[in-house]
């Protein structure tokens, strides 16, 4: 009797055991290969526990606090997700990362899990296949988007194709010091006049600093007489016609610049210095509410206000992205999801907290949410949004802009 | 215990860490730079980088640079590590805190020294303002360049300040080790004190502070934290090119970075080398 | 003492005022590049052509405060780092600095140039170099990564500064010890210790402030994971936040102006101890 007792025993334990490690193998398969099968609870209990590291800029104390208060508060107490900040200066700085981590073969565990990625960071990480995807529409939230939006479906003219979820917009704005500036120009050519007749005010930076390389980029649009046709790939000819133009222009234009041309700011930062100590008189800003945060802070005067061209100025999407290797990408969907929130996004609206446009398609939420939005109080250097919506026009296509940067470099600066 | 074996004891730890550490960092570096790197797939071995390097269009304005700025921080550093060191040995009212003064900058990181630079001399720094409010400029524009500029002026600054104490203090020890005798000997002989200084003290300081001011020039030559902060991103000082070439995204760059690394770290070695050889013809001469 | 004061040849004032003019010019300059720091971190708006500050606010130090802004946790890391170095050298640089100091042996001016060269050859460059073994060891990223690589540059001066205490250093002392029937352990308490402790705390010191000192070192191994005090300062200097990067400035600042005030009044008449200072 007490042999079979034994022998049922140890044979219970064998299927117990093999059923137990059965069940473990299923739950061994990367998350990569079970997510699509997954429900969004499903992904939310994977999450609980998890820890996630974010790399992003974090030259801002006001995007900092955002990201590490609100945003890290609710990943805590909502979903038992622990969320930590990287900053970085350059956004290259984690692109090399997982470029060195794939190339090193360490293809689980990596360092970096989600990034604020643009332009031809992504479509760098794209090509190296060194980012998790596709994955925007398992997001519940993703139904405020309008995905039909081109500049939201394609970052920089690279088709998105869920490789990347939006969580905030920005767009050009030109900014100047109304004490110095009463009457402030509304199109390019009344700029260009503007400078030509006030020598030593006026400078843009140095590319390639992401700020400089869009305002070349407008006047690119106005050599052109238009964007219509620069939309779309690269066409050699049709640059090769216009481009002279604006080297043409731009060199004219030294003189009257800053420094008469001999040198330009290196960086955005270094023009906006220039601004606040009165050398020059304009800036040239991404973020439409970004004046008003830095005369929050004291380092612009109070006088400062923000224009756009009636040719309108150049918007795009700001995303965020996780990488092939990541051991936390339940919690970095979370995450891009959270972002994407109508309360998460109303809190970095407000001028105190980021002032960031909200990427939400207004119109696709609930009635309360539509009203919070309008209400949103705006300081009077933020221009409102169905100004800047009317007057947004797209981003070219990063090779376009790569041709750009080189030819400025060649034509502009080395002269 | 014999010896040998307790010396070995002793020395191993300190010893394995550095050769690990050090001589094994430039190891690897050598072999990056001639081709061999597994990460990109190279094993090859070649001058490649090196020829690459010396014939990219920024790197002889590199170099010009780098020499300008350590010759020249070394040089203004130097002569007035001197000039205080003389007027420092005196007896004065206030002495014990100008000297505590002195030393201050020594312990002050490089960083700080750079920002507070930063924040005084550029053109709407602190001294602009002054300089505006005593009428001397009427606009910020009229300031002197001094960072970001061409001549890494606010670099030499940052170097001056934080050299002058370190050459000093040795240069002051040396005066008194001196001695007033043979200054009073050449008064005596009816020398004025230009005189005195040029003809008695300075050869007496100068074997002295020789070694020290070799130190900082190659120090000057390979820094990077102020170059990095406060420096043109064109031309870049040496050690600065070669962090953004390690740093490229185009990882073909990274053989040419570490070429560049091998190129400043051979430079300072030799320095070195000449450093110890006048070492110790100084020990020799004086003994 | 008489030279001094006896009147050169000459012109006597120009000399007393040459004098005088060097001293106010040494205090002037040293102050000058600090003061700045110290208003900006508590300036709200500070344009040109002002000379103070338009508004004060605390904002700057109130950011710095609240947990957001991780400069607590990277003070800490600092601390915690600077501190590993010190112990980890000490307990590297004691034992070799002796063997340096005392003994002569074959092959000691290599072994002197080899333990020193680190201090000339650049950091960067040779972590450049190791950066690749750190990856394949897992060391990057981590704090004992970032640590380890620090004792690159402050190991030697840990060693240098011993040997130069144990050339001075008498061993009868320990051998009447040892005869008087002292343990090892006991006799390194109770007599090694003592002597050498002025070395110890002055090549502590040397290692804490180039440990607390470095940025490229931490940025490459620690790969923006381990945030030290001097990375979130070059990003806030980078960015324009005058008033944020000077409040850290000077908390940077603090443990090298204790440590000065500390040695000026323990370790006096090093002068070449103190010289040393001048690497960081």
């Amino acid at each position: 009797m007490k042999r079979k007792s034994v022998v049922v025993f140890f044979v219970l334990f064998l299927l117990a055991t093999g059923l137990w490690a059965g069940g473990k193998q299923e739950q061994t398969l990367p998350f990569e290969q079970r997510y699509m099968s997954m429900s969004w609870d499903q992904i939310v209990e994977e999450a609980r526990g998890q820890k996630l590291y974010w790399y992003m800029w974090g030259g801002s104390d006001l995007i900092n606090r955002y990201v590490n208060g609100y945003v890290a508060g609710r990943l805590a107490n909502e979903y038992g997700i622990r969320l930590e900040m990287v900053p970085v200066t350059d956004a290259t700085t984690f692109v090399n990362k997982v470029l060195g981590e794939k190339q090193a073969g360490r293809d689980s565990g990596g360092s970096v899990d989600v990034m604020w990625l643009n332009g031809e960071n992504f479509r760098t990480m794209r090509a190296a296949e060194l980012l998790f995807g596709p994955y925007a529409d398992r997001l519940p939230n993703m139904q405020y988007i309008d995905e039909s939006d081109s500049s939201i479906a394609n970052d920089f003219g690279y088709p998105v194709e869920g490789f990347e979820s939006p969580y905030g917009s920005a767009q050009v704005v030109m900014v100047y010091d109304s004490a110095k500036v009463p009457k402030p120009p509304s199109t390019v050519e009344d700029l260009l006049n503007w400078i030509r007749a006030n020598p030593g005010k006026f400078t843009y930076p140095a590319i390639p600093d992401f700020t400089g390389s869009v305002f070349v980029r407008h006047l690119f649009y106005y050599v052109a007489g238009g964007y219509e046709e620069l939309l779309g790939p690269f066409d050699p000819e049709l640059f090769d016609a216009v481009a002279p133009r604006l080297w043409t222009l731009l060199n004219d234009l030294e003189p009257y610049l800053w420094r008469e041309g001999k040198t330009y700011p290196e960086t955005h930062t270094k023009l906006q210095d220039l601004l606040a100590n009165g050398e020059v008189y304009f800036d040239v800003s991404y973020n439409p509410s970004e004046a008003a945060s830095l005369v929050s802070q004291g380092r612009y005067p109070e006088s400062v206000r923000t224009f756009v061209f009636d040719s309108g100025t150049i918007g795009n999407t700001h995303y965020v992205a996780i990488s092939y290797n990541s051991s936390s990408k339940a919690a970095a969907l979370v995450l891009a999801n959270l972002l994407l929130d109508p309360a998460a996004q109303y809190e970095k609206s407000r001028p105190e907290v980021w002032g960031d446009l909200p990427v939400l398609n207004v119109r696709d939420l609930p009635k309360q949410w539509q009203e919070k939005f309008m209400r949103l109080p705006r300081s009077s250097s933020v221009l409102p949004p169905d100004v800047l919506s009317s007057h947004k026009i797209p981003e070219l296509q990063a090779t376009w802009l790569e041709a750009i940067e080189k030819g400025w470099t060649e034509n502009v600066l080395q002269k | 215990m014999n010896k040998g074996l307790s010396l070995l004891i002793l020395l191993a730890p300190a010893l394995v860490v550095i050769l690990v550490l050090f001589a094994g960092g430039l190891a690897l570096g050598l072999s990056q730079s001639l081709g061999y790197m597994p990460i990109i797939g190279a094993y090859g071995f070649s001058l490649d980088a090196y020829l690459e390097l010396l014939g990219s269009p920024g790197f002889l304005p590199s170099v010009l640079l780098t020499i300008f700025v350590s010759v020249t921080a070394t040089g203004a550093a130097v002569t007035l590590a001197v000039i205080t060191a003389l007027s420092l040995r005196k007896h004065f009212v206030g002495k014990k805190l100008v000297s505590f003064l002195y030393q201050f900058p020594l312990t002050i990181p490089h960083l700080v020294v750079a920002v507070g630079m930063m924040m005084l001399v550029s053109q709407s720094g602190l001294l602009a303002r002054a300089a505006y409010r005593i009428g001397l400029i009427g606009d910020s524009s009229q300031f002197p360049v001094l960072v970001f500029d061409d001549l890494g002026i606010g670099i030499i600054l940052v170097y001056i300040w934080k050299e002058v104490p370190f050459i000093g203090l040795i240069a002051l020890a040396v005066l008194q080790s001196i001695g007033n005798d043979y200054e009073e000997q050449a008064r005596t002989l009816g020398a004025n004190s230009w005189q005195t200084f040029r003809h008695v003290l300075l050869p007496l300081i100068v074997p002295g502070i020789l070694p020290g001011s070799i130190i900082i020039f190659a120090y000057t030559f390979s820094s990077f934290e102020v170059p990095f902060l406060l420096g043109k991103s064109y031309p870049a000082m040496l050690s600065v090119l070669s962090y953004r070439l390690y740093v490229d995204v185009d990882l073909d760059a990274r053989p040419q970075a570490m070429a560049m690394s091998i190129l400043i770290a051979l430079f300072v070695l030799i320095l070195v080398v000449i450093y110890r050889r006048i070492s110790e013809q100084l020990v020799r001469r004086s003994a | 003492m008489i030279g001094d004061r006896r009147a050169l040849k000459g012109c006597p004032a120009c000399s007393r005022a040459v004098h005088r003019i060097v001293i106010a010019a040494i205090v002037g300059a040293v102050l000058l590049p600090i003061i700045p720091l110290a208003v900006w971190s508590v300036s709200h708006s500070w344009f040109f052509p002002q000379i103070l500050p338009s508004e004060l606010s605390g904002r700057a130090w109130a950011y710095i405060g609240s947990p957001f802004s991780k400069v607590l946790s990277a003070l800490a890391n600092s601390l915690l780092i600077a501190g590993l170095v010190t112990a980890v050298a000490a307990m590297l640089g004691i034992p070799a600095g002796r063997a340096l100091g005392l003994q002569r042996f074959k092959g000691k001016a290599v072994l002197e140039f080899l333990i020193l060269a680190p201090i000339i050859v650049p950091g960067l460059a040779v972590t450049m170099g190791i950066h690749v073994l750190f990856i394949k060891l897992q060391l990057v990223d981590t704090l004992y990564g970032v640590a380890l690589v620090h004792l690159l540059p402050s190991l030697p001066y840990m060693i240098m500064v011993m040997s130069g205490v144990f050339a001075n250093y008498n061993v009868e002392f320990e051998q009447q010890a040892f005869s008087l029937g002292a343990g090892r352990i006991r006799t390194f308490i109770h007599v090694t210790l003592p002597a050498i402790l002025p070395g110890v705390v002055t090549g502590s010191l040397f290692v804490f402030l180039i440990s607390w000192s470095q940025y490229i070192l931490t940025v490459l191994i620690g790969g923006g994971r381990v945030i030290t005090l001097p990375v979130l300062l070059f990003a806030f200097a980078a960015a324009g936040d005058n008033a944020v990067t000077a409040a850290l400035c000077i908390i940077f600042l603090a443990p090298a102006i204790l440590i000065l005030v500390f040695t000026s009044r323990y370790l006096s008449g090093e002068s070449g101890a103190m010289g040393g200072f001048g690497r960081l």
